[in-house]
């Protein structure tokens, strides 16, 4: 029997439980001497709404219709319960929009985001970089490394709140662009979070956070910053012409810049209680191709600036790693809480950052 | 030690500032985890060492190069005299436990609840040539293995580096059902140096002066009496009233590990909540902060009550826990679980 508290169980079961338990002990084990990652019991459904990517191809193509009509207020029986209650379809991957249809003289109106609820449970996770990329480095530290160890940090934080959670990768491994996203796209994930650190070359003294989603820019600065993660991105250039002319959508885009915008807050709110002189360097569009990629709401946040010496030496701490895997983390609750109240699901009643 | 086999296992806890052995021949010992070498010929003469661990390395510290090398319960990255002290230190606990056994030696180490795997890798790569058989465990599964705590409990173990949290549930704790935190006995430590300095600019403050007054007096809630403590100021002791600042310092530790039960026991299934509840155990050499249990209690009235209780044998808890483990793998899994010698 348990000699302290918990449950007594009967001498059988205990002695049987104590066996499964070390059974455990020794499958980490070997998985750590192979190399790889341990096997963990499947994973208890939690998701309770309708499949995101079905339901984003249902929702896409009665927003497409909608935006057919002559100009109307949206009437009771079309409202998002509508909507949400059509059958979903059947294959994961969400079916290709049919084309708009327009009336001469009518100008569509823009269907709000907000009127089609979504689940939102389902969360990829991109460490950047990784294998023989390092991406930015200084001394010991590489943002791949970096990267990784948010990524983790923050998977543990949203798996606590009933999230299902996975990684473009768990280890130091090369992965193109096209095979984060895809990987992303085949889990019909309801959100990307690509996670990076900055690297300002002709400004080291500057020091800030900025969130970026998918969308064209005039910036020079932002296409040579895009252009530069982008390389090795599995991408050819019919690919690529491919995507960029379908991705402008607007529910996804207004999505990711809501997701966006939530993470930067949040980032900005708890870094500037350590650096007080971080600066906001906002909510942007760019081009990366790992968000062009990817079909659901997805956004890249540059959670740091490896370039300035205090920031890099923060980097190098465990604890501001927490801060900052913390800071994602209310971010996307914060952008789950407001933009999907019927994500459904028992969160904890409580604000997870301090 | 298995009489058939000459074996002698061992369970380690390898802390940020203490770690501690026990083995099944009934030796155990905690060593302060600090590894020094003689900075040059005339301090090797008088050490009398090659190199020095333990308490011995912190009072020669001065003839010393010394180091503390582990960090947030892990080798700090980057630094082979680190990897190296880590090496000497886990010798010398091994040695201590051998006490004259010269057969093989099987060792089950604990680290903290998330550690990253190539931490727990690297763990591995030190520790052979050291031991004979390894095996790494999560420090307060270690803990609730050990005190039998498998159903239904929550262990938190509070260390120098990390605090520890395991939720059981009847089978093999989940990455979901763990969580490590960065608070913990040397956040304390740091914020009570911060808030001395603060009130007594003119004092002369170092990290083994803090740690010593903050083990001495720790606590949490109301003071029982005042704490003076003598320290020197220009070259002249005077004493200092640091009752406040050892509270706040103690009590910084009470958001984030009241939060971070809360949030296990809410992802634990409604109907075996109450029970996790009532059945919260502390370890670790922290825990001993006087009052701490009880406020942890008073923290769970939040969601409907609790109980938060410390082990019997907390700083030794990790270490006895691992054992445990560590005797009840048969010797098949030690097989599986073997690596050629480095």
């Amino acid at each position: 029997m348990a000699r302290i508290g918990g449950t007594r169980v009967g001498s059988r079961a205990h002695a049987r439980l104590k066996r499964e338990l070390v059974a455990g002990v020794i499958r980490e084990n070997l998985a750590l001497i192979e190399g790889r990652r341990p096997a963990r019991p499947p994973a208890r459904p939690r998701r309770l709404g309708i499949p995101a990517g079905a339901l984003a191809a249902v929702v896409l193509a009665g927003a497409l219709a909608l935006l057919a009509l002559p100009r109307l207020s949206l009437a009771p029986e079309l409202t998002a319960a509508t909507m949400i209650a059509a059958p979903p379809a059947a294959p994961a991957a969400p079916a290709p929009p049919p084309e708009a249809v327009t009336h001469p003289g009518v100008t569509p109106a823009r269907v709000a985001g907000t009127v089609f609820p979504l689940a939102a449970r389902r969360i990829v996770i991109d460490p950047g970089h990784g294998g023989r990329d390092n991406g930015t480095a200084l001394g010991a530290l590489r943002e791949k490394e970096i990267t990784l160890d948010l990524a983790l940090r923050l998977r543990a934080l949203l798996a606590a709140a009933g999230f299902e959670v996975h990684l473009t990768r768990d280890g130091d491994h090369q992965v193109s662009l096209r095979e984060r996203a895809a990987f992303a796209n085949t889990l019909a994930a309801d959100l990307f979070l690509s996670i990076h650190v900055n690297w300002i070359a002709d400004a080291r003294g500057e020091r800030g956070v900025e969130t970026y989603y998918l969308g064209p820019t005039d910036d020079p600065y932002l296409t040579r910053l895009a252009s530069a993660e982008n390389t090795e991105s599995g991408y050819s250039r019919a690919d690529i012409r491919g995507l960029l002319e379908g991705i402008y959508q607007d529910l996804r885009q207004e999505e990711s810049a809501a997701a966006a915008t939530a993470v930067q807050q949040a980032l900005l709110g708890s870094l500037r209680e350590v650096s007080p002189g971080l600066e906001d360097w906002g909510v942007k569009r760019a081009p990366f191709l790992v968000l062009v990629g990817t079909e659901m709401p997805a956004l890249l946040a540059e959670v740091s600036s490896l370039s300035h010496p205090e920031e890099a030496k923060l980097l190098g701490q465990p604890e501001y790693r927490d801060r900052i895997a913390r800071a994602l983390f209310a971010g996307i609750r914060t952008y789950v809480d407001r933009h999907h109240p019927t994500g459904g699901g028992p969160f904890p009643q409580r604000s997870a950052q301090r | 030690m298995s009489a058939k086999e000459n074996l002698l296992y061992v369970g380690i806890d390898l802390g940020t500032s203490q770690s501690a052995i026990v083995a099944a021949n009934g030796e155990r010992h905690v060593v302060d985890s600090y590894v020094g070498w003689p900075v040059d010929m005339v301090a090797r003469k008088v050490v009398k060492k090659p190199v020095l661990v333990g308490l011995e390395a912190l009072e020669n510290r001065s003839l010393l190069d010394l180091h503390r090398p582990l960090e947030r319960g892990q080798v700090k990255e980057g630094s082979e005299k680190d990897l190296a002290a880590v090496r000497e230190l886990l010798s010398h606990l091994v040695g201590l436990a051998r006490a004259g056994h010269q057969g093989p030696v099987r060792a089950a180490v604990g680290v903290p609840a998330e550690a990253l795997r190539v931490n727990r890798q690297q763990l591995r790569e030190i520790l052979r040539g050291i031991v004979d058989g390894i095996m790494i465990v999560s420090e307060p599964f270690a803990v609730a293995y050990g005190e039998e705590a498998l159903l239904h409990t929550l262990i938190l173990d509070i260390g120098a580096g990390t605090s520890d949290f395991c939720v059981m549930k009847g089978r093999f704790p989940t990455e979901e059902d763990q969580r490590t935190l960065l608070k913990a006995g040397d956040s304390v430590d740091e914020l009570l140096g911060t808030l001395i300095g603060e009130r007594h600019p003119e004092v002369q403050l170092s990290p083994h002066l803090i740690r010593s007054w903050k083990e001495q007096h720790a606590f949490v809630g109301a003071p029982e009496e005042r704490i003076v403590v003598s320290a020197p100021a220009h070259g002249r002791p005077v004493e200092i009233d640091i009752t406040d600042e050892l509270r706040t310092a103690c009590e910084s530790l009470l958001p984030p590990l009241s939060e971070t039960l809360i949030d296990l026991i809410a992802a634990v299934e409604p109907e075996y909540q109450e029970r996790v509840r009532q059945n919260v155990f502390l370890s670790g050499r922290s825990s001993l902060i006087r009052g701490l249990d009880q406020a942890l209690t008073a923290a769970l009235a939040e969601i409907g009550g609790g109980r938060v209780t410390r082990v019997a044998d907390p700083v030794f808890a990790g270490a006895n826990g691992s054992l445990a483990v560590a005797l009840d793998a048969a010797a098949s899994e030690w097989e599986q679980i073997s690596e050629p010698p480095a």
